[in-house]
């Protein structure tokens, strides 16, 4: 199999570093190699944040080369839309509507694009995309601190990489604190089921 | 994440899923490591952070030291007893440390010894993107560089016997794209720690001009033997058999396969894994009967330089490309991309590769950067309200490493020079000098222990008069919460003595020292204008625990506290709370300020700025 290639982006804070972590334990139960590349320290703080995440038989460099990705998570339109280099006609675009504007854009700079005219590059750019309100489905199980779960599970439920669904629900119950297992997997759940119930993929384009 | 306890309780055998920087820790487990000393630092941090989470269980001595001079000194006095240690840091950490890396090599050690650092090429959380495998050469050590995570933690073993066998410390350097990423690693064995004694040993451990003449020589004999070593290390390898030559080490080797992936290029490897000494008859036999070698690595042309220097001594007529050769770009971090675009260049052949996509530039894409910020309910965002709101005109602001370098960044716009650890005092005090205006020092608690006490004595012998503002935050909040010797814990959490900065302060002779919670505007303000008035140094401390620690607690069954919300029926839109405070939870849509209850931490300091009095603790949590 040829490497798939995730690419991660939000803000810090997002849990952008916990969703790439709990993908790459699924891909490790599926016996395969994985790497993630994650940032740390001062870019947390509220920054944007990037984690790449490659899968397959035999992992080599930890970051994704420009136009390369086979997926793009934006837990965040602003920060997927940052990323968007990697993308290629081929890319499925996952992203999260619910915006966190930056102070730089309330102050002074470049203004915060439409959420609309985001999704509509990501069409022009990408294969498919799928834009999910994840807040509104993470509210449901009671922590808007799930949204990347939801996106997660949105991800295992277009079936876009060679991961199977008892790797992810074992990859989370890894990757999270004991407590919080349930509420991430029924997060996971509703993405999942949101993912395969959505009419408005296109994935043969 | 990964449990710190699979570091312990993995089997010999089973693979998890680590970060470069906990495979490392995992290998002094495996080493028999007795003593893991640092100064927290990204990309370093983990490797002891993980450690600490463990030490009890196996028995390893971990110190959070107050700084990485101090950190590499206790290494090594371990060592010389002939405990195993480590010294971890960021690169900068190690000029630091480096007054005592240079004499390490003459004196020795007896456990073997190495000392980590972590360089981070592109500046991701750093102020430079040095190269510290120049150090190796300077102090003239040996230098290994890992690849990845697993060979992150194997290696490491054998830097442990390289150590032992030229009884010298060794360099291990890491890059934040190993330190930071995490892969499945396989586990060893666990090892034995070694007996500590110290033997006396005048001629070898006291570094006075006799003794020092001798040990240079013996020094520079034991690194002509370890040439051998580097020559017959199992982490040379070679791969492919093509005409062009590339040579690589450490993460940029990864690149270099996945480049060659790309391109097609028919082209065959060498990746070395001893870096100083070179392992010279491996590369010279590479080189020969080739026209042109690429070499590939992290940061600065040091092993291109070198590489050229040995080839041109042999005479050989390959060319050497690379960084020097402005094959590929000397700033930033390597990317398959500019591997490729290198390999192209070289063989004069464009492979039709295409990476992104060129009408993406036709977008002229103008979006809003989003740099860090200080947190919502940060104490630091207060202090520098406060610095704004206190009439302190033309004052200048020598801000210094932590979170609070932050605050730089408008709107609050307190930082106008940032050098490196505990320079705010030293610089202070040099622009105080020059241009008689006023003039803040701002530093962080755990930054006011590790460099800056020199400075604050100087300014108080020397009589230079500014304000030196200490963060104090009771942590060492940017690189993971690390205790320090001002908050009251050791470094593995538990209760310790604990060193008042106003203490330390007045200690140094400052005859002005306060004390002030940020969240008190007025009080804060009051001593700052004292402070301004007062004919000598002064010494702020502005102190209330960081938003994170403190939202931690709460989310553990503490006290809840409300988001705060606007009152329409007050607010005139004058935007100050934005324009003068921006906290990163306040939303502006349509010319309405609102605050965002996910990331509001219910701090309620905008509350006390609003002149309208509009912003209130709402009813209703989210």
């Amino acid at each position: 199999m040829r490497t798939k290639n995730v690419v991660i982006a939000g803000v810090g804070g997002q849990g952008v570093i916990l969703f790439a972590t709990t993908l790459a334990n699924a891909a490790l139960m599926s016996d395969l190699d994985v790497s993630v590349s994650e940032i740390h320290g001062m870019a947390q703080r509220g920054g944007s944040v990037v984690s790449q995440v490659r899968i397959g038989r035999k992992v080599y460099s930890p970051t994704i080369a420009e136009g390369r990705a086979d997926v793009i998570v934006g837990l965040e339109p602003l920060e997927a839309l940052r990323s968007i280099a990697f993308s290629n006609e081929r890319t499925l675009a996952l992203l999260n509507t619910r915006r966190i504007i930056p102070t730089t854009a309330l102050l002074h700079g470049p203004k915060y694009p439409e959420t609309e005219k985001i999704i509509e590059i990501f069409e022009k750019f990408c294969g498919s995309v799928l834009a999910i309100d994840a807040l509104d489905l993470a509210k449901r199980c009671g922590s808007t601190r799930a949204q990347n779960m939801v996106l997660l599970g949105a991800l295992a439920g277009l079936g876009a990489l060679p991961i199977a669904s008892e790797a992810f629900a074992k990859g989370i119950a890894a990757s999270v604190p004991r407590r919080a297992v349930g509420r991430n997997l029924e997060a996971f759940k509703l993405g999942a089921e949101f993912a395969s119930s959505s009419k408005s993929l296109d994935m043969a384009r | 994440m990964t449990s710190p306890k699979a570091l312990v309780e993995g089997k010999p055998g089973s693979k998890h899923l680590l970060l470069g920087n906990e495979a490392i820790a995992r290998g002094m487990i495996e080493g028999g490591v007795s003593v893991a000393s640092t100064y927290p630092g990204t990309p370093a941090s983990e490797i002891v952070d993980s450690l600490a989470a463990v030490a009890n269980e196996i028995g390893i001595y971990v110190e959070y030291s107050t700084n990485e001079k101090v950190a590499l000194e206790v290494a090594a006095g371990a060592s010389l007893c002939g405990l195993r240690s480590s010294a971890s840091m960021k690169m900068v950490g190690l000029n630091v440390a480096a007054d005592a890396l240079m004499t390490l090599g003459y004196i020795g050690v007896r456990g073997g010894m190495v000392i980590i650092t972590a360089d981070d090429p592109n500046c991701y959380s750093s102020q430079n993107e040095q190269d510290n495998r120049y150090y190796a050469l300077m102090a003239n050590i040996p230098c290994l560089e890992p690849s990845d995570p697993q060979e992150a933690k194997d290696m490491l073993l054998d830097a442990y016997g390289i150590s032992e066998e030229l009884e010298l410390p060794v360099l291990y350097r890491s890059v934040t794209r190993l330190s930071h990423t995490r892969k499945p690693v396989v586990f060893g064995e666990v090892g034995e720690p070694r007996k500590a004694e110290f033997v006396r040993d005048h001629g070898r451990f006291v570094m006075v001009p006799s003794n020092a003449r001798a040990r240079h020589a013996v020094l520079l004999e034991k690194m002509d033997s370890a040439k051998r070593i580097s020559d017959e290390s199992p982490y040379n390898k070679g791969f492919g058999s093509g005409e062009l030559g590339i040579i690589a080490s450490g993460v940029a080797f990864n690149y270099v396969m996945d480049a060659i992936e790309e391109t097609g290029a028919d082209a065959s490897v060498l990746k070395i894994g001893m870096i100083h000494p070179l392992p010279e008859e491996r590369i010279l036999e590479f080189l020969k009967d080739r026209s042109s070698a690429l070499v590939v690595e992290e940061l600065e042309p040091f092993l291109e330089m070198r590489i050229r220097s040995l080839a041109n001594k042999h005479s050989l007529k390959t060319k050497i490309l690379g960084k020097e050769e402005a094959s590929l770009p000397r700033c930033g971090e390597l990317s398959i991309k500019r591997v490729a675009l290198a390999i192209s260049k070289a063989v004069g052949r464009d492979f039709g590769v295409r990476f992104e996509n060129p009408e993406l530039s036709e977008l002229h894409l103008q979006i809003p950067t989003r740099p860090p910020v200080l947190c919502p309910g940060c104490p630091h965002r207060a202090s520098f309200y406060a610095m704004k709101a206190s009439g302190m005109g033309d004052a200048i602001f020598i801000t210094d490493i932590g979170c609070y370098a932050l605050g730089s960044l408008p709107p609050l716009s307190i930082g106008d020079a940032l050098l490196c650890m505990g320079a705010s005092a030293g610089l202070s005090a040099g622009v105080s000098k020059a241009t008689g205006k006023p003039v803040v020092g701002i530093v962080g608690d755990s930054t006011f222990f590790h460099a800056s006490i020199p400075g604050l004595i100087n300014a108080v012998y020397n009589g230079h008069r500014i304000i030196y503002a200490v963060l104090d935050n009771l942590t060492t909040a940017m690189t993971n919460f690390q205790p320090h010797p001002g908050s009251g814990l050791d470094s593995l959490g538990r209760p310790s003595k604990r060193i008042l900065i106003e203490e330390v302060a007045r200690g140094c002779g400052v005859e002005f020292v306060r004390v002030v919670d940020p969240f008190d505007l007025k009080s804060s303000r009051t001593a700052l204008r004292e402070a301004l008035a007062f004919e000598g140094p002064s010494v702020l401390i502005f102190r209330r625990e960081c938003a994170i620690l403190e939202a931690r607690r709460r989310a553990e069954g503490g006290p809840r506290r409300p988001p705060y919300a606007i009152d329409y029926g007050k607010c005139t839109g004058c935007l100050l709370c934005l324009n003068r405070f921006g906290c990163p939870a306040m939303i502006l849509e349509g010319g309405r300020i609102s605050i965002d209850p996910i990331l509001c931490n219910g701090c309620g300091f905008c509350a006390q700025i609003c002149p309208q009095g509009a912003i209130e603790a709402s009813a209703n949590e989210d």
